[in-house]
C-alpha cells in the first residue's frame, strides 16, 4: 500500500488534537442502533479558548472510521483501541487483524495507518478519526491478492496462519517505501512481528518474491 | 496391497494421443504405491487454505461474534497460593453493561498458583468486562509456595501436591554402578531446562453460542474438534448431540490445546447464566499463566564409556518439573543403547500451573540433556561426535541421517578442539539425534461424495493445525480419482461431521489419510461400476487418469462420467487402514553457531535437520514443518524460559516482550533435509520429531566454539561469559 498523500479535507496530524477531533466528527448522542445506546452519552466540545488536549472525552462516543477506503460508524469509548473497534465494534467486524499480545510486542494487528504500519491494540481508535485504516483484508481478496499475499501463498509462508495478516500487512508497507529490500531489510522490517510455526525463512523469500514479482 | 500397470491413452490438451503405461492401485485395496511414483503427493504443493490465511479472510474462533456476544473476562489470582478470605462480587454487578459474575473460587477455597482464575465475569464490551474484573473485591491469606524445582527438592519446601512423590525405577543400579569404575571416562553432570510456555498466537478462546434453549454451538481454538461437545454440554446442561463444535482454523497448539478447558468451561457457564452468547478468549498474561507448559527438568547423570567409542554405562536421576501438574520426561539415555542402566525418575511440584503436552513432551529436554552428554564424553574419548553417535544409537536410520547432515552443514570444517578459533567471533559446529512415533489409529470417518455435476466432496471432522491437513485431504482425493487438487473440495472442522482424532503427538496423518485414502478409493470403485457400463468395459477394467474415466479404449472427461451418476451423486465411506500407516520416526539435527566471546551473544549460523516420515504427503508443507522444528529448538537453547520470582512466587515474564521468542533477527541459514532413504509406502506423522535433537545440537555447537559447556537452558550470554571466566581461571 502506497504512502497516499494526505487527504486535503482531514486535519493534519500536526496540528491533530482532541478539540479538533471533536469538532471535526461531531461527538454527539448516538443513536438507538448501536449495542450502547442505553448508556451513550452526549459529549460536549470544549468551550471556546478551552485546552483541547486536556479536555477528556467521556464514556461512548460515535466516531466514523475510514477502513479500507469504507467510512464505517462506530460508537466507542475513549480508551477503546483500533483494533478493538474494528474486531469487536464495527458489525460486520474486520477481523483480519489479530488480538494475539494487546500490548505491542507481537505484531499479529498490524495494520495501515495512512500507509504506515502500526500496531493496532496500541492506536486508540479515537485517534484514528481522519486517517486512512487499511488492514490486511484491504490489501487483496482471494481472488484478488497483492503481489505479496500471492507470494505468501506460493511459497508456504504460513502455517496456522495467525501471525499472517500482520507480516503481509507489514511486508506490504515495506515494498511500498522500498521496492527492493534486501533481506535483511525485511528481517528488520519485520523484527516487530513474531511466528511461533516457524515459517520465517518462507516469509523471507516471500518478501522477496513479492519485491520481484512488483518489479515486473 | 499391489499395483498393477495399464495402458491408458495419453491425453495431450484433452485430445488422446497414442497410449501410455501408468500404475494405478489394484482393485483388491487402497495402497499408497512406491514413495515415488506418485502423481500429487510426496510433490510440493501449494497450501490451499493459504489465499484465506493471507487475505484476513480465514476465519478463527476468535474472529467469531454471534450476535449479542458478551465478552468474558477471568480476575486471575495475583498469589502463588492462598485462601481467599473475601470475596464481594457486587460491585462489579452494579457496573452498566455487567451482565454475569460468577466466583470460580469461594470464600475459603485457596488458589495453587498465580494467574488461577477466581472469578469470571460477562459483559457487553471488552472494556467494561475488564472494569468488572478490576471491580471485585478480593482479600487473600497468603499460604507457603515454591516455584523453583530446586528449592521445591529442599528437605522442608512447602508441600504442593499433599502426596509423597511417586518415584519410578528402571534397570539394576547397582551393576551400572559397578560398571562405571571400569569405564574410560566417565562424565558427572547435571543438565537443567526450565519451564517452557507454548506461545500459541491465538490464545486459548471459546465462544459459546447458546442463547438458553435446547441447542448450542461451540466455537474452539482447539486441536480436537470432537474433545469440544461432551465437556460443552456438561457444562450447558444439555445432551451431547445437541452441541456442535466447529474449528475452521486454529491459531496455534502445540500439544496446549484439548478439551475446553477454563476459557471453555466459564464460556458456557457464563453462556448459560446468562443465556446468551459468550466469548471467554484468555488474555497474553493469563495464557502465560494458566493456559498450560511445558515442564522444566532437572537431570543428573553420571555415565561411562571406553575409549573404543562403546557406551557402556548410564546412571541418571530425572526429575520432571510440571507445577501442580503431572508429566514424564523421555526416559535416559534416550534413543542410545547402552550396556547398563539404571533411571529414577519423578515429578516435583512447585505453584505453578499444570504442565501439558508440549511438541514432543518431555523430549526436547532428554535429548538435550543426553545429547550433551554424548558430546562430552565423546570430547573426553577423543571421537569424532557424529561416529560416537552412530556406534551407539538404536536404529540404523541415524546412520543414514547424521551423513546427510554432516555433509549439508559441512560437519569437516568444525573445530577439533573446541575454542581454537581466532578472535571474538568464534564459531562451532555441533549435533543430535531424536524419535517420535506418529502412529495412526482407527478413530476416522470419512465420506467422499462425488456429485452428478462432477464435483467432489471429502467430509471429515478433522481439523488444520496449520500443518496442512486440508491440503493432503484433496490431494489424496484427487490423486486416487485422476484429478487436480482444486477439482475436490475439503469439509473440515465440525463435529457434525465424520468422527476424527484429537490432532495430539503427531497423529493426524498417520490416523486421517489412510482413511481419506479408503473413502477415495472406495468411491472410485463404485464410480467405475457405474460408468463402466457407458466405456463397454468390466468395473476392474476402468482407470481414472488425468481428468478422465477410461477403459475399453475409450476415454470420457470427468463431468461426463458423472453424469452416469444418480441424481444424489454417489457417496463412499472410508476408515483407518493400518497397512497405509506405520510408526516411529528419526531426526538428526545439526548446528553452527557464531559465539562472541566478548560479550556472550551466541548467533546460530546455519542449522539442517534430517527428518524421515514413512511417505512424504506434501514436500512443501514437510519443509514448513522442519523449520519450524528447528526454529523452536533454537528458542529453547538459546532463548525461552519461564523466571519466576521465589520470594513472591510470580512470573517475572509473562509477556511476548519479556518470554524471548527466536524472532525475525535469529532465523539462521535453515536446510530442512526429508529424508528419502526411508521408503517404507506409509503415513507417520513427523511434526514432533522436527523440533527434538536441535536443542543439543545447538548447546554442543556452543561448546566446540568457544569451550565453555553450558549445561542449564537457556543459554544466555551470562552463562557464556561466567564459563569463560571460569576457564581462564583454570588456565592460570
Amino acid at each position: 500500500m502506497p504512502d497516499k498523500p494526505q487527504d486535503p479535507s482531514a486535519p493534519p496530524s500536526s496540528r491533530w488534537s482532541r478539540r479538533t477531533f471533536l469538532k471535526g466528527v461531531g461527538v454527539a448522542a448516538v443513536s438507538a442502533e448501536t449495542m450502547l445506546a442505553e448508556s451513550t452519552k452526549a459529549v460536549e466540545p470544549p468551550p471556546p479558548g478551552a485546552d483541547a488536549l486536556n479536555t477528556p472525552i467521556e464514556g461512548p462516543v460515535k466516531i466514523t472510521l475510514n477502513v479500507n477506503d469504507q467510512a464505517r460508524a462506530v460508537t466507542v469509548e475513549p480508551r477503546t483501541t483500533l483494533l478493538s473497534a474494528l474486531r469487536d465494534r464495527l458489525d460486520p467486524p474486520i477481523t483480519g487483524p489479530k488480538l494475539v499480545c494487546n500490548e505491542a510486542t507481537c505484531g499479529g494487528c498490524t495494520v495501515l495507518l495512512d500507509g504506515k504500519p502500526v500496531f493496532g491494540c496500541s492506536v486508540l481508535a479515537c485517534d484514528a478519526v481522519g486517517k486512512k485504516v487499511t488492514t490486511v483484508e484491504g490489501l487483496g481478496t482471494p481472488d484478488k491478492m497483492n503481489a505479496v499475499q500471492k507470494a505468501f501463498v506460493e511459497k508456504d509462508a504460513m502455517m496456522c496462519g495467525f501471525c499472517t495478516p500482520g507480516f503481509v500487512t507489514t511486508i506490504s508497507a515495506l515494498l511500498a517505501k522500498n521496492p527492493n529490500p534486501t533481506e535483511e531489510q525485511v528481517r528488520e522490517a519485520c523484527r516487530g512481528n513474531f511466528c511461533r510455526c516457524g515459517t520465517y525463512p518462507h516469509i523471507f523469500a516471500a518478501a522477496q518474491a513479492a519485491a520481484q514479482a512488483n518489479r515486473k | 496391497m499391489a499395483k498393477k500397470t495399464v495402458k491408458v491413452p495419453k491425453i495431450v490438451d484433452g485430445v488422446p494421443v497414442g497410449e501410455v503405461e501408468i500404475q494405478v492401485d489394484d482393485n483388491g485395496g487402497p495402497s499408497w504405491g512406491a514413495n515415488d511414483k506418485h502423481r500429487l503427493l510426496n510433490k510440493p504443493m501449494i497450501r490451499v487454505d493459504g489465499a484465506a490465511k493471507a487475505t484476513g479472510t480465514a476465519i478463527y474462533t476468535q474472529d467469531v461474534r454471534p450476535p449479542g456476544m458478551l465478552f468474558g473476562r477471568f480476575l486471575a489470582s495475583p498469589r502463588a497460593h492462598a485462601k481467599i478470605t473475601k470475596l464481594d462480587l457486587e460491585p462489579a454487578k452494579k457496573l452498566p453493561g455487567v451482565k454475569a459474575v460468577l466466583a470460580v473460587v469461594n470464600v475459603g477455597g485457596e488458589v495453587r498458583f498465580e494467574g488461577e482464575p477466581v472469578v469470571a465475569v460477562a459483559a457487553t464490551t471488552p472494556e467494561v468486562a475488564e472494569d468488572a474484573s478490576r471491580a471485585v473485591v478480593v482479600e487473600f491469606q497468603d499460604l507457603p509456595h515454591v516455584v523453583k524445582g530446586a528449592e521445591a527438592l529442599q528437605p522442608n519446601a512447602p508441600q504442593v501436591v499433599g502426596r509423597p512423590p511417586r518415584i519410578q525405577k528402571q534397570g539394576d543400579a547397582e551393576k551400572t554402578a559397578k560398571a562405571l569404575e571400569s569405564c574410560d571416562a566417565v562424565i558427572e553432570a547435571q543438565y537443567t531446562s526450565p519451564m517452557l510456555h507454548h506461545c500459541c498466537l491465538e490464545t486459548h478462546s471459546i465462544t459459546a453460542d447458546f442463547n438458553g434453549k435446547d441447542t448450542a454451538t461451540v466455537y474452539a481454538s482447539t486441536q480436537g474438534t470432537f474433545t469440544i461437545p461432551g465437556d460443552s454440554a456438561r457444562e450447558l446442561g444439555l445432551p451431547q448431540n445437541k452441541v456442535t463444535s466447529i474449528v475452521q482454523n486454529m491459531g496455534g497448539g502445540f500439544g496446549s490445546k484439548f478439551g475446553i478447558g477454563i476459557a471453555g468451561q466459564w464460556a458456557c457457564r457464563l453462556a448459560k447464566e446468562v443465556g446468551a452468547p459468550v466469548k471467554m478468549a484468555l488474555t497474553r498474561r493469563e495464557e502465560f499463566l494458566a493456559a498450560g507448559n511445558g515442564p522444566g527438568a532437572i537431570q543428573k547423570f553420571k555415565a561411562g564409556a571406553n575409549k573404543d567409542g562403546k557406551l557402556v554405562a548410564v546412571m541418571a536421576t530425572q526429575y520432571a518439573l510440571p507445577g501442580i501438574g503431572n508429566s514424564n520426561l523421555a526416559g535416559q539415555p534416550y534413543q542410545y543403547k547402552a550396556e547398563h542402566t539404571y533411571r529414577e525418575a519423578q515429578a516435583v511440584h512447585t505453584n505453578e500451573d499444570a504442565s501439558v503436552a508440549m511438541r514432543a513432551p518431555g523430549h526436547p529436554q532428554a535429548s538435550f540433556a543426553m545429547e550433551s552428554l554424548m558430546d562430552e564424553l565423546a570430547y573426553k574419548i577423543g571421537m569424532d561426535p557424529v561416529e560416537f553417535r552412530k556406534k551407539n544409537a538404536q536404529d540404523q536410520a541415524w546412520h543414514r541421517q547424521l551423513d546427510a547432515g554432516a555433509k549439508a552443514i559441512g560437519w569437516e570444517n568444525r573445530n577439533k578442539t573446541p575454542g581454537e578459533g581466532k578472535g571474538n567471533l568464534r564459531r562451532g559446529m555441533g549435533c543430535g539425534i531424536g524419535a517420535w512415533g506418529g502412529g495412526g489409529n482407527a478413530q476416522c470417518q470419512v465420506d467422499v461424495t462425488i456429485g452428478k455435476d462432477g464435483s467432489v466432496i471429502a467430509a471429515v471432522g478433522s481439523q488444520d493445525l496449520g500443518t496442512g491437513t486440508r491440503t493432503y485431504i484433496r490431494a489424496i482425493v484427487a490423486e486416487e480419482l485422476g484429478l487436480e487438487i482444486n477439482d475436490v473440495v475439503e469439509h473440515i472442522g465440525s463435529s457434525k461431521l465424520g468422527n476424527a482424532n484429537a490432532s495430539g503427538g503427531s497423529t493426524t496423518a498417520a490416523s486421517l489419510s489412510p482413511a481419506v485414502k479408503d473413502a477415495a478409493y472406495n468411491a472410485r470403485v463404485e464410480m467405475a461400476k457405474r460408468v463402466a457400463p457407458l466405456l463397454g468395459a468390466q468395473p476392474d477394467g476402468v482407470v481414472f487418469d488425468q481428468g478422465r474415466v477410461m477403459g475399453n479404449g475409450k476415454s470420457l472427461p470427468w463431468k461426463q462420467a458423472c453424469a452416469a451418476l444418480p441424481e444424489a451423486g454417489l457417496t463412499a465411506h472410508g476408515k483407518w487402514q493400518p497397512t497405509l500407516s506405520s510408526s516411529g520416526v528419526h531426526g538428526a539435527s545439526f548446528a553452527e553457531v557464531e559465539v562472541d566471546v566478548e560479550t556472550g551473544h551466541v548467533r546460530v549460523v546455519k542449522m539442517c535437520h534430517v527428518q524421515d516420515c514413512g511417505l512424504p504427503l506434501n514436500r512443501t508443507a514437510l519443509h514448513s514443518q522442519i523449520n519450524g522444528g528447528m526454529i523452536q529448538s533454537i528458542g529453547m537453547a538459546l532463548y525461552e524460559g519461564r523466571v519466576m520470582d521465589s520470594d513472591l512466587g510470580v512470573m517475572v515474564n509473562p509477556g511476548l516482550g519479556d518470554y524471548k521468542l527466536p524472532g525475525t533477527l535469529e532465523i539462521p541459514e535453515l536446510i530442512p533435509i526429508i529424508d528419502d532413504g526411508d521408503n517404507r509406502q506409509a503415513v507417520i506423522g513427523m511434526a514432533e520429531g522436527a523440533n527434538v535433537p536441535g536443542v543439543g545440537a545447538v548447546a554442543n555447537a556452543v561448546y566446540n566454539a568457544c569451550g565453555v559447556r553450558v549445561r542449564d537452558l537457556p543459554i544466555t550470554p551470562d552463562k557464556i561469559l561466567s564459563g569463560i571466566i571460569a576457564m581462564q581461571k583454570r588456565m592460570t
